[in-house]
């Protein structure tokens, strides 16, 4: 277990130091003063040393000066309110790790704390930013927008247009389980940034008083996980090379067209999201767009449904249990969907066991292919079945 | 037949810079500094652009009374940052894209740009590298304040562009001080560069403050080229702290003129990441390609 020495004249920062390390699975020792620091360094040897500036008896520099005179190469990181460039820069020259300034936060000490040990895995400062990452990579349910995310809030799409209505169209043209942000100014963008976790960050090329390359820079520092796309009107020249000269991945052009918009969501978003799969149960989830676009709809839980049975077979269970309950009631458009997913499970070795309603079992009853399919009321009763 | 002297050698020199100080400083403190006023043009729009009811048309018929100022302001309206549609051609199109803050942001940045141009040979080369510094500053200063929700970014920006204008003011004033003191033999001879410089440092600030007092910059704006050297513990994420920092990291990443003390900047960097809770990855990304963004504004 790594060793830690504190050395501060204040009680209460000793105290938080060690609580802080030991949090962080450290064995901590503590000294009033320089003249205690050393004689705890002659008894035994420590992996790190954090040390106050200004202390009775010795100082952090004195303390510091002997210690390397000594040959003592232990790395030291500075706790303290000192500021004064000057003094930091001879710390500096004497070999010190890293700086603190008093008051801390406990995340710096420990991200510090951690860098100058160089334990595995990630600084503990870091955290909430491996979290969001880890959100983003696995691809939380956009139906549950309260992912981890650090605590943040987890949401698909940020606009930032000033134009309100920009937003207002984008809503009526994307699925309803891709969540959406607004924002109608550059300030009230970083407000949401820093509030929020995006997974695609739209900026209008034509906000009043805001530099978008910029607006973006800053953004995305904030953002680092997010992809930037462009918005702009059809009409300016040379858009896909500026947007890609200013570091977007792309431009989406004003006024939205339903199809370029779709293409553009599909390499975004993880058609996944369609279906959720538990052991063998494959729920389907509801439609919520627009009635023109059902046949994409039945197309795709169609094609992922299938890819999602040959899984199910290739982890060994016998049944895979479909729940359909959520799926608009279109006697054909489910008939032939359920109808093909059938011949996939027959051919995979698999039986289906359907879950949907009472009139989604009769309408599968009215064709011949799909009559003997048994359907259940809830998952559990096909489990059990 | 005497040889005349190496300039910036010896103790004549140094009694010559001496004196030259002494007058900067004299008329520092006797309110008798004639700073650069803000172009009459730049004036006039900063002044319609206060009034709620200003016409942006006005605006434009206002900027074109100045050929250079037109100039500029079409060519910014159509850079590439600005991302236009279709090429601009006229101001009112320009100030239209701009909208009221980008273009007040623009008129303090072209009459601080003036302050750094010269005729002087001496000054023409430094003073590009100041005013390429001030731009990276600027452009970081408002990234690191932006990130560090710290306040307004558009003061970020006009503290890292105003925060060394005094240099060239100061460079000016020491050339027409040589002159007072050497006459004629002005253009014979001239303080090392060294000698100059110090001078510079040591009191380009005081100038600096009772410009941007003189234009009318907010109190952050000041704040932040007063006492640049030293962060203010009393308020970590202040404007101020965010320049000077800006400034820190500006200088190690050698985009500036002159000397540094490397180990005084490190210093200063790893001090203003704590006070203003930077990570270094967090820094790494903020100036990525800071140098080139700052040429690119120059051009």
């Amino acid at each position: 277990m790594p060793k830690v020495l504190t050395v501060d004249d204040s009680r209460a920062v000793r105290m938080l130091v060690s609580k802080n390390a030991r949090e962080m699975g450290l064995e901590v020792a503590e000294a009033e003063d320089g003249q205690q620091g050393l004689a705890k360094t002659k008894e035994e040897s420590f992996d790190l040393i954090i040390l106050d500036v200004t202390m009775p008896v010795l100082d952090g520099p004195g303390m510091l000066q002997e210690l390397r005179a000594g040959g003592n190469k232990t790395p030291v990181l500075m706790l303290t309110s000192e500021s004064k460039r000057s003094i930091v820069s001879s710390l500096m020259k004497m070999g010190i790790e890293d700086y603190i300034l008093k008051p801390f936060k406990p995340d710096e000490l420990k991200a510090k704390i951690a860098k100058a040990l160089k334990m595995a895995g990630p600084a503990p400062g870091d955290e909430a930013l491996v979290k969001e990452m880890a959100s983003i990579v696995q691809a939380p349910s956009a139906n549950d927008p309260k992912g981890p995310a650090g605590g943040k809030q987890f949401v698909d799409i940020l606009c930032i247009d000033d134009m309100e209505n920009v937003a207002k169209r984008l809503r009526t043209m994307i699925p309803e389980h891709v969540t959406l942000s607004t924002a109608t100014s550059a300030s009230a963008a970083l407000a949401i940034c820093r509030e929020r976790v995006f997974r695609i960050i739209m900026v209008d090329n034509d906000i009043p008083d805001v530099d978008s390359s910029s607006l973006m820079r800053q953004l995305r520092v904030m953002q680092p996980q997010a992809a930037f796309v462009m918005l702009s009107l059809r009409s300016m020249a040379k858009a896909q090379d500026e947007a890609r000269e200013a570091g977007f991945v792309g431009v989406i052009f004003k006024p939205f067209d339903q199809s370029a918009l779709e293409e553009f969501l599909l390499r975004y978003f993880d058609n996944q999201e369609l279906i959720a799969i538990t052991d063998n149960v494959i729920s389907i989830s509801a439609f919520k767009g627009r009635e023109n676009r059902l046949p994409g709809y039945f197309s795709q839980i169609t094609t992922l449904v299938s890819k999602a049975v040959e899984e199910i077979a290739a982890a060994c269970f016998a049944e895979v249990i479909v729940d359909i309950s959520q799926i608009p009631l279109l006697p054909e458009k489910t008939g032939r969907m359920v109808l093909q997913l059938s011949e996939r499970t027959r051919k995979v070795g698999l039986e289906i066991r359907l879950v949907g309603s009472a009139e989604v079992s009769n309408n599968l009853k009215q064709l011949v292919e799909t009559s003997d399919l048994p359907v259940f009321k809830t998952v559990e009763e096909a489990k059990a079945a | 037949m005497s040889q005349a002297p190496t300039p910036g050698a010896g103790a004549p020199y140094q009694r010559l810079a001496g004196e030259m100080e002494k007058i900067v400083i004299n008329r520092i403190s006797n309110d008798q500094l004639i700073l650069p006023p803000m172009p009459a043009v730049a004036i006039k729009v900063l002044t319609l652009l206060k009034n709620p009811d200003f016409s942006l048309k006005e605006a434009a018929t206002t900027i074109e009374r100045d050929p250079i100022l037109t100039v500029q302001v079409l060519k910014a309206a159509n850079t590439a940052a600005m991302a236009s549609r279709d090429p601009i051609q006229s101001v009112l199109q320009a100030v239209t894209r701009f909208g009221v803050q980008k273009l007040r942001m623009f008129l303090i940045e072209a009459s601080a740009r003036k302050c750094f141009e010269s005729r002087d040979a001496r000054i023409v080369e430094a003073a590009r590298g100041v005013w390429e510094h001030s731009l990276a500053v600027a452009m970081l200063a408002r990234d690191v304040v932006a990130f560090s929700n710290s306040g307004a970014p558009d003061f970020g920006y006009l503290g890292g562009l105003l925060h060394d204008i005094g240099k060239p003011i100061v460079a000016a004033m020491l050339l027409e001080a040589e002159k007072a003191i050497l006459g004629a033999k002005a253009s014979m001879t001239w303080i090392g560069s060294g000698e100059w410089i110090g001078i510079i440092n040591r009191i380009h600030r005081q100038v600096g403050v009772a410009l941007a007092k003189k234009w009318e910059m907010a109190e952050p704006v000041c704040r932040s080229i007063k006492d640049c050297d030293e962060y203010d513990n009393s308020d970590r994420l202040s404007i101020a702290n965010a320049v000077r920092f800006s400034n820190a990291v500006a200088k190690q990443q050698g985009i500036y003129v002159g000397n540094v003390d490397a180990d005084d900047i490190d210093a200063l960097v790893m001090i203003g990441r704590s006070l203003l809770g930077l990570e270094p990855e967090v820094v790494v990304r903020l100036t990525e390609g800071l140098k080139n963004k700052a040429k690119e504004s120059m051009a």
